[in-house]
């Protein structure tokens, strides 16, 4: 069990979600802490909460790899292990991300063509109709990686968004064929012959005009990108009020707005909302979140966990991708 | 099919670069493949033959061949050809 404050909002966070929802959770860590954690709320192991003992865990500075053969009995293995028996549906994490992304690849394992998992989100406010792939779980990509990111987005695209057919938009520094690095140019090539409603490259400019629906890059500039959108909302705010603050009533306004109508916390991407994301890829539904999630991020992030189990999305990503795959393509 | 070539097609299907482009002398890093890739590799060959390969030994491996070279120091005879 991972997280900034695992295990206590951790616990927290799943009796939220035990009390919201039918579900039945399986905290994995250290058995003996959680019996405490759970006494201390005077819930019973085993009603809808049951603890999964694992005798070791990653730790923040340890390499991720370090799961597969030094630490085989981690939490995050654990829980994977888990979902692959069937004995979970889904796995959550607010651990190491990379720790948890590497259990599901070796421990879950991948959808047939898939080369490595990725993080897919929409964005949300300005621009509720475009999804974004990678958010980073791939830092350095292979070409043939932004085909399965460009099926996975238009999987999101269509399932969660109702867009019939989602265009794709390869991110890069220029609108032309030939522009961006060698894994980007080589890219496009591979979505321009792909069947894909590909619309080209894109650049950074057109990420919230909705000139595509969804966004292929790597994990690298995705990550980038969406710290930084979801940090915009907060400084306009406050840099709208300060400019308005010489004019008393215009500033009283621009308060209202910010704080009734048009609050900060409202601007985020969908990611931020449902508390991490989904490892689109992996043979089962595997859900990442923040390190520094509290009690309420944890119910959201296992409420959602669990509406993307009902919705099918492994289901749905692996039948569409074995449909663009005839050919292999991948 | 020899250890070598079974390595190499446990590599190439891992790392999803062509067979073709795996000689003695390639680097990991010309295979392109990463941290995960080669931890990847070597439970794979564990695996197929029944063998361990410690870090400290897989940490010597300088390249494609070197590996080749180890697995089949502790192969037995029979499953080498």
């Amino acid at each position: 069990m991972g997280g900034d404050y695992a295990p206590e909002e951790i616990v927290k966070g799943a009796l939220l979600a035990a009390e919201k929802d039918d579900v039945e959770i399986f905290l994995v860590g250290k058995g003996d802490l959680l019996e405490r954690k759970l006494a201390e709320y005077k819930v019973a192991n085993g009603s809808h909460i049951h603890i999964v003992g694992a005798s070791d865990f990653i730790k923040e500075n340890e390499s991720p790899v370090d799961v597969i053969r030094r630490k085989p009995d981690s939490s995050v293995a654990v829980a994977a292990k888990m979902v692959k028996a069937g004995e979970a549906d889904a796995f959550f994490s607010a651990g190491s991300s990379g720790a948890a992304a590497i259990s599901a690849i070796q421990f879950i394992g991948m959808v047939e063509g898939v080369y490595r998992p990725a993080l897919v989100g929409s964005l949300g406010s300005f621009a509720p109709n475009t999804v974004m792939v990678d958010l980073g779980a791939n830092v350095d990509c292979k070409p043939h990686q932004f085909l399965t990111f460009a099926v996975a987005g238009s999987v999101y695209a269509r399932k969660f968004l109702g867009i019939t057919d989602p265009k794709i938009g390869l991110l890069s520094t220029g609108s032309e064929e030939g522009k961006g690095n060698d894994a980007v140019r080589e890219a496009y090539s591979l979505l321009k012959n792909s069947g894909l409603n590909f619309v080209g490259n894109i650049e950074g400019g057109d990420i919230l005009n909705g000139k595509a629906n969804v966004i292929v890059c790597d994990g690298f500039v995705g990550n980038v990108i969406l710290k930084f959108y979801e940090s915009i909302a907060g400084y306009a705010q406050a840099w709208t009020e300060r400019k308005l603050r010489k004019y008393p009533p215009l500033g009283a306004l621009a308060r209202l707005m910010f704080k009734r109508l048009f609050p900060a916390t409202k601007m985020s991407s969908q990611t931020e909302k449902q508390g991490g994301g989904i490892l689109w890829g992996v043979n089962g539904v595997v859900k990442i979140g923040h390190g520094a999630s509290r009690a309420p991020q944890i119910a959201i992030a296992i409420e959602s966990a669990e509406e993307a189990v009902k919705a099918g999305v492994v289901e749905s990503f692996r039948s569409e991708l074995a449909r663009f795959n005839q050919g292999g393509k991948l | 099919m020899n250890v070598e070539e079974q390595i190499k097609d446990i590599l190439a299907r891992i790392t999803r670069v062509d067979k073709s482009i795996i000689t003695r002398q390639s680097t990991f890093k010309e295979i392109k493949a990463d941290s995960l890739d080669v931890v990847q590799a070597l439970v794979a060959v564990e695996e197929t033959f029944g063998i361990e390969i410690p870090d400290e030994d897989a940490q010597k491996f300088q390249n494609f061949g070197d590996f080749v070279s180890y697995v089949e120091s502790r192969v037995p005879q029979k499953e080498k050809v």
